[in-house]
């Protein structure tokens, strides 16, 4: 051992040993046990990384001429207020083109509510095509069992998702945003 | 290249002394963390989705997300941060400590700061190091500081139980009862010089807009505007030092009745920020995918 580290040794030693006196692991067993890592997401992450890749190398030419994507904070406005029958409604993220507020019940996680705009994502919109329900004459979607969808002016998805409400009581939320306002945006 | 989230969260530890400590901790926040530490156990806990097709949707958009979005990358890595940077703080406020007992290491005395200053110094940096990874992972939520209040007084799940430990661990434990009184005045007191000088404000110093006076004016802000917040949390819970003793005790041996160096050793062996950090930036991916799908 070098004359440095040896050195460095002793001088942590004391702390180590300390560190070591105070607290010692009692359930030692079965600690940090190794699980079989899932491959499910490897292809997906792999996708991710070269388009995410391809995207900086790109990001010093002009983008493609097409509608801007409305930024977040525009959306804030057309949520429901704070306090619809006695609930409380906290804002949660405001990122890029996603804006989305938590509802909750006496503490309770209630429902999460969401706006988004998809004028970047045309594929998102796909599901709205075999629309059977309509909200103001906007198609109505569920999505997998907690989730109601609804397209905006064929851009905007404003969605009410809950582990504890049904489809008819999401979409009762949906109706408490003001879609008119956002058609107009 | 960057990790995916995916992966980050599968290298979590099932069990460690991390894990251990959060258990005993369950009850200032019963029932909000499950470690979770795959995306499909996240997705399921965020949406309650179970189908496959729509789970694996919902796994893709989240991995792409968070590629995409320097600030998720960001939070994860000061999550990490803090942490690395506490264990270091830890190990001088232990220096300082056996400079108090054994004589012949006296001298770190002159070259170590008092333990409660360290610890209060490094509380309220890491508090504002969460306010810093908030802002990251979700934006700056609503129209005004009142909505991004409520949005901090919103926390659920694995960031109110990083709050608790917080809570318990770096403030109640070695700072006892009036914590916030005293990391208030730490920070008031300290000096600009000193706090560039402090191990965990220099990792979180990037992420804090303004210069080193207008950091200093956040972090002191930062534990004000949050103060009835936690003294709530505290007296409601009935967090105390001999309660938080006698439950990580339920788990872990400790030899020391010391608090401030039971404090000291369980700061320099767990990484709770990193641990639930991460779960918490996976969360909020998930919940914005399940949203844009």
């Amino acid at each position: 051992m070098p004359q440095s580290d040896r050195s460095r040794s002793r001088r942590l030693k004391p702390f180590r040993l300390l560190a070591l006196g105070l607290i010692t692991l009692a359930p030692l067993v079965a600690c940090n046990k190794e699980t079989p890592k899932s491959t499910r997401w490897d292809q997906a992450a792999s996708s991710a990384a070269s388009a995410a890749a391809q995207k900086a190398e790109k990001k010093d030419t002009p983008p493609a001429p097409s509608e801007k994507p409305k930024e977040a904070a525009s959306f804030n406005k057309f949520f429901p207020a704070d306090g619809v029958d006695g609930t409380k409604r906290a804002f949660t993220q405001e990122k890029d083109t996603y804006a989305e507020a938590k509802i909750t019940n006496n503490g309770k996680e209630m429902v999460v509510l969401s706006i988004s705009d998809a004028v970047a994502t045309p594929d998102v919109k796909d599901k709205f095509a075999k629309a059977t329900e309509k909200l103001n004459g906007y198609p109505l979607v569920a999505v997998g069992k907690n989730q109601s969808a609804l397209l905006v002016k064929d851009r905007y998805q404003v969605k009410a998702s809950s582990q504890v409400l049904d489809h008819v009581a999401r979409k009762s939320w949906l109706t408490k945003f003001d879609l008119n306002g956002l058609a107009a945006l | 290249m960057s990790e995916s989230i995916h992966t980050i969260l599968e290298e979590l530890p099932q069990t460690s002394l991390t894990t251990h400590v959060l258990g005993a901790l369950d009850w200032i926040v019963p029932g909000e963390w499950q470690n979770i530490t795959t995306l499909q156990g996240m997705i399921e806990s965020v949406t309650g989705e179970t189908d496959g097709d729509l789970v694996q949707k919902i796994g893709e958009k989240t991995i792409q997300l968070y590629l995409d979005g320097e600030g998720y990358q960001r939070a994860v890595g000061l999550y990490r941060l803090v942490d690395s940077a506490s264990t270091v703080a830890g190990a001088a406020a232990m220096a300082n400590m056996v400079g108090s007992r054994f004589e012949i290491l006296s001298f770190l005395q002159d070259v170590t700061p008092k333990p409660d200053t360290v610890q209060a110094i490094d509380a309220g940096v890491k508090f504002a190091a969460e306010l810093a990874c908030f802002c990251m992972t979700n934006g700056i939520p609503g129209d005004s500081v009142g909505d991004f209040v409520g949005a901090l007084q919103s926390y659920g799940k694995e960031e109110l139980m990083r709050i608790g430990a917080w809570v318990a661990l770096d403030c109640v434990l070695p700072l006892g009862p009036d914590f916030l009184a005293k990391i208030t005045e730490s920070i008031q007191s300290v000096s600009e010089g000193e706090l560039e000088d402090n191990r965990v404000f220099r990792f979180v110093a990037d992420h804090l807009p303004g210069g080193i006076a207008e950091k200093k004016a956040l972090i002191e802000q930062n534990i004000q505007s949050s103060g009835d917040f936690l003294t709530n949390m505290v007296e409601s819970r009935g967090i105390t030092q001999s309660g938080v003793l006698d439950r990580v005790r339920e788990y872990i041996d400790i030899a020391d009745d010391k608090l401030d160096a039971v404090a000291a050793a369980i700061d320099l062996s767990t990484n709770y920020f990193e641990h639930t950090g991460v779960q918490t930036v996976a969360r909020r991916i998930v919940s914005r995918a399940y949203g844009e799908i």
